[in-house]
């Protein structure tokens, strides 16, 4: 990163310096050779720390993989094998039975009520067995998609440009204070090395050797916090975007909903009863009897056996996403017992499964009593064309038809189904809005359940709806669009130019895409980023893989999410839950301030490392600091106090605030760098200089001595430097009462850093005002740390 | 506004400072440190100076000169001159004080200075241009002061340490009792080849070879002079670098030639 350049070069100017040395006057410049290593160690430590922090975060993604690689059995040269998939040939014959992976793009060249979930693929759950294989790796439908999110470039995170800006900053201002400096020794009749040699000190004092590993055990701090609260972070920079995160693009399938369907109304005897799609379903215990038997035969799932422990939501079963809900809700209601039981008892006699042609499927069952029952199920349409009466309370009991009809039947009811929305995501959707953050929904399902869950879970709270299904109504949008969400295709996004998808970007406060394909979520994160803003992704699905690498923060979901969403995400919620994403913004706001601080702490004791050095050069005075007493305030007792301030609790409520602007709401702001530099700063380098007079007068230099004594002071050749008591000084004694000045200056730098702490514990608010907490206690075990 | 505001911040911190500052200045005596001998950092182990000194490289201690060239030797006479100025008009600095002429047996009282008197020089004088034109140049040592500072004379002839040189040994043993309480200083090449190079050396004052004790302790009285030990190097090899190291003895010099305490190092180089 920039930072640990500006080290690199800080280091290399060390060495420089330590050459020109050398070789010009044949000394060992212990002190530049001492602060080149150590840069070089710092800008390695910190290097390595980093590198372990995200590589535990890779060793805990891997155990979310599936570690068994997935196999495949083929027939391959008239032999049936099981081989891995990735070895899998085009033209060899793939055997697949119920539950298997599809290990590679097939054809399908024989089957029987095949049914695929494909909702990796399109984000979408849809409803044995040979086929052959006509793709294999990169050329798979997948493998395009991987290829499409290799080729993608992910930005830079917000806070790297940050860091970047600050680094610029301090670049230029060590330069301008090195050449200025430089120059005025020049003037002053330095020789050249000298003056070479001065500007090298300056600039290098400049640079804040503590502060690359403050950001980045501060941002380690954050991350593994998160990760206690759900929120794994992959890359460590990434800790901090989510709190300058301004819109959030969430697929619908699985992020904001369960992914789960779920029966949640059904319709009998003219009436409309909501079932309670999460709980107990009590108000189903008045459901009639025909419906749940209709519901219990007509059903090819089945649950997995050994679960009969678990809650019923959470039972396995097996079969298709639809009729699970309706087993699960059966066996909610208990209406007729056990279904497995109640089957048992009602052999099914014969079977037409269902199939997309048909979109119905039908079941004869031998009933206890003798009888045979024909029962149906299928698209509503469909039945409702087959039926000639309808079943009421008190209707009259029709005889089943002899020879399995397929028209004249009796309907008895209608089952919606749904995928719920999460049932935290609506109030973590709203903590959004309230943080200034706007929640668009992209996804690839049909338009109307899009709105239809939108406006459940608060994404949309307009009454109008702008419903763009084509081109046309993108182009004539009505003026008035202030107080209007829009739901728009992705055909008719296909057709928009990138000017007119920003125009809805920007206007649009509530938006919802539907129907998209993975490069249009693609383009629509590309337009998001074009107007400025930062971009959060989250997704599941292969399908989001090139949208979550392309935001600024891609977020995946560590349990539903596809491997290779989780590969391109910066983020993965442990938990699946859109609401951990609110702690996410929460923490990364926290840091952001709280890294401010710790910056204003650490700039803070630049001042009076630059200044001695400045005097020494300009005022002739001896060193009041020494190189190696700069490392020891930079590297040891600033980094933790510095640290601690990562632990500082938020101010004022964080998550009623906008999102900071990017371009005027940076990490280093001249209001800082005035506050750090020119207030705090100066009073400790004025304090510092004080104890430096003071020692010195004590021990027999007065001030008005010490001006212009620089040459004679530090000439081993000088063995009797008369002092302001006409005390005779040899270079040995000479040297011992620098390097106490040098400890007192150091001290007092020290001490008034606890003030300075202090002073940048809080940025708004009163110090009084701040509670102390958590935070203090561990400050006090920092410093106690220190002093003993 | 905000310019007004860092004008009266910076003012105050100023005068803060300043403040401080003339407190502090109140605490201090401006005759006698604070901090003296072993309290202070100075300590109690005085080092060696010399003059001339290089006026041009502040890095160097090369004495190098021709005797032949007028101009060339000058340079260096004038810098002892500038240095000796004072004991050429020793009433230039005294005001208070009494200038007294000390002895062994006869100490200075309080308000009494004792004299250096250059006409103990003998032949390093400036009418004779301290030697430098004979190429027998005239160092001058001093001890460095430090205040309150006495020392602890080997006056016990039976009682001298190792590696003293037999020379001052037996000057030690030559002189009565009460001169014995002098601080020594003997000046000899630093190794073998230097000390063969250096040739004999001759001390003034004569029969001294050192500080005498009556000038003792330094109390920044005024009108103080540090005794000065004129070494004259009769005949040293020209066209070497000879290196020289005196020596200053007494019971609590300690002396460590890598710190330089206790003694000086210089070289000699003559055209």
């Amino acid at each position: 990163s920039g930072f640990s350049l500006l080290l690199w070069i800080g280091a290399f100017l060390c060495f420089t310096a330590f050459l020109i040395r050398k070789i010009t006057t044949h000394e060992i410049d212990t002190d530049n050779l001492i602060l080149g290593c150590v840069l070089v160690v710092v800008v390695v430590v910190t290097g390595c720390f980093m590198y372990f922090q995200e590589h535990k975060s890779q060793k805990i993604m891997e155990s979310f993989a599936n570690m068994v690689p997935p196999k495949a059995t083929v027939i391959r040269g008239g032999e049936t094998v099981t081989i891995m998939s990735k070895d899998l040939v085009v033209g060899d014959l793939v055997e697949l039975k119920f539950g298997d992976r599809i290990p590679a793009d097939i054809r399908i060249i024989q089957s029987q009520g095949f049914k695929v979930d494909n909702s990796a693929l399109t984000g979408e759950s849809e409803p044995q067995f040979r086929s052959i294989v006509c793709e294999t790796g990169d050329r798979t439908v997948m493998g395009r998609i991987a290829g499409l999110t290799a080729r993608l470039q992910p930005n830079k995170t917000p806070i790297a440009r940050e860091l970047e800006h600050f680094m610029k900053i301090i670049s230029v201002w060590a330069c301008f204070l090195g050449v200025v400096f430089g120059s005025a020794a020049l003037a002053m009749n330095y020789s050249w090395i000298e003056a070479s040699l001065f500007l090298i000190g300056i600039i290098v004092a400049n640079v804040p050797e503590g502060l690359l590993a403050t950001v980045t055990v501060c941002l380690s701090v954050t991350a593994k916090r998160m990760a206690a609260k759900n929120c794994l972070v992959k890359n460590l920079e990434a800790v901090e975007t989510l709190g300058s995160t301004s819109i959030i693009c969430s697929d619908k399938t699985g992020t904001l909903t369960q992914n789960k369907m779920t029966v949640c109304h059904f319709w009998c005897d003219g009436k409309i009863i909501d079932a309670d799609s999460t709980t107990q379903q009590k108000e189903a215990e008045e459901y009639n009897k025909s419906e749940g038997m209709c519901a219990t035969l007509c059903n090819r799932a089945e649950f997995i056996h050994g679960q009969e422990d678990k809650p019923i939501q959470s039972r396995q079963v097996r079969g298709d996403a639809s009729e699970e809900a309706i087993l699960k809700f059966v066996e909610l209601t208990h209406i007729h017992g056990d279904p497995t039981e109640f089957r048992h008892k009602n052999p099914k006699l014969l079977e037409m499964p269902f199939s997309s042609v048909t979109k119905y499927q039908i079941s004869i069952h031998g009933m206890e009593d003798g009888r045979c029952l024909l029962v149906m199920k299928g698209a509503p349409e469909r039945i409702l064309a087959r039926c000639s009466q309808m079943y009421t309370e008190n209707g009259t009991f029709c005889a089943e038809p002899p020879n399995f009809p397929r028209k004249d039947l009796r309907f008895v009811g209608f089952m919606s189904l749904i995928d719920p929305p999460r049932p935290q995501v609506p109030d973590a959707v709203e903590r959004c809005r309230s943080a200034g953050i706007r929640v668009v929904m992209v996804t690839g399902d049909h338009p109307i359940t899009a709105e239809a869950i939108a406006k459940q879970v608060g994404i949309i709270t307009c009454d109008e709806v702008i419903e763009a299904f084509n081109i046309n109504i993108i182009e004539t949008l009505p003026p008035n669009i202030k107080n209007k969400a829009i739901v728009i295709h992705g055909s008719a996004l296909r057709d928009a130019t990138n000017q007119e998808l920003d125009n809805i970007l920007f206007n649009f406060k509530e938006i919802v895409f539907a129907r998209t394909s993975p490069t249009q979520k693609l383009q629509i994160v590309e337009g998001c980023q074009r107007l400025g803003e930062i971009v959060a992704v989250t997704g599941d699905g292969v399908n989001d893989a090139p949208a979550l690498k392309k935001a600024d923060i891609g977020i995946a979901m560590g349990i539903s999410g596809s491997e290779v969403s989780q590969q391109s995400a910066d983020m993965i919620l442990l938990d699946d839950n859109f609401a951990s994403i609110i702690t996410g913004v929460e923490e990364g706001r926290r840091i952001f301030d709280n890294l401010k601080k710790s910056i204003a702490y650490t700039l803070a004791s630049n001042v009076p490392e630059i200044l001695p050095f400045l005097a020494f050069v300009l005022l002739n005075i001896p060193l009041p600091l020494g190189v190696m007493a700069i490392l020891c305030i930079d590297l040891l007792t600033d980094m933790l106090p510095a640290i601690s301030l990562a632990y500082e609790k938020a101010e004022s409520d964080i998550m009623m605030r906008p999102p900071r602007n990017p371009k005027k709401d940076k990490l280093v702001t001249r209001k800082l760098y005035f506050l750090a530099y020119g207030h705090i700063g100066l009073i400790e380098a004025l304090g510092g200089f004080f104890v430096y007079f003071a020692i010195m007068a004590e021990n027999g230099f007065w001030p008005d001595k010490l001006f212009g004594l620089r040459e004679k002071w530090d000439s081993q050749s000088v063995n009797d430097l008369m002092d302001s008591y006409g005390q005779e000084w040899s270079y040995i004694h000479r040297k011992e009462l620098e390097y106490t000045c040098y400890t007192a200056f150091m001290i007092s730098v020290v001490v008034t850093q606890w003030a300075d702490l202090i002073v940048c514990k809080t940025r708004i608010n009163s110090i009084f005002k701040q509670v102390y907490t958590l935070a203090v206690s561990k400050e006090l075990h920092g410093m106690t740390n220190l002093i003993f | 506004k905000i310019g007004l505001f860092y004008l009266i911040f910076y003012g105050m911190l100023a005068a803060l400072v300043a403040i401080c500052m003339w407190v502090f200045s109140q605490t201090l005596d401006p005759r006698i440190p604070k901090w003296q001998l072993d309290r202070s950092i100075i300590g109690t182990n005085p080092g060696l100076g010399f003059r001339p000194m290089p006026i041009n490289n502040e890095e160097s201690t090369l004495i190098w000169f021709q005797g032949s060239n007028r101009t060339n030797y000058e340079i260096w006479v004038n810098n002892i001159l500038k240095f000796l100025d004072k004991y050429y008009f020793p009433t230039k600095i005294t005001k208070g004080n009494q200038v007294k002429t000390c002895s062994y047996y006869d100490y200075p009282g309080p308000l009494e200075v004792c004299a250096v008197d250059w006409k103990d020089w003998d032949e390093c004088n400036k009418q004779q241009y301290f030697n430098y034109h004979k190429n027998s140049p005239c160092i001058f040592l001093k001890l460095n002061k430090i205040y309150g500072w006495t020392p602890e004379y080997y006056d016990n002839p039976n009682d001298l340490p190792e590696d003293m040189p037999d020379k001052l040994k037996e000057h030690i043993k030559s002189i009565n009792i009460t001169e014995r309480r002098t601080v020594w200083l003997t000046c000899e090449g630093e190794n073998p080849a230097d000390k063969e190079y250096l040739g004999p050396v001759t001390y003034y004052p004569k029969g001294m070879q050192g500080f005498p004790g009556y000038y003792f302790p330094y109390l920044n009285a005024e009108g103080y002079l540090s005794p000065l030990v004129a070494v004259k190097f009769e005949r040293p090899i020209s066209g070497i670098v000879i290196n020289v190291e005196c020596r200053a003895w007494a019971k609590n010099i300690i002396y460590n030639r890598a710190e330089r305490t206790g003694s000086v190092h210089f070289e000699l180089l003559i055209d």
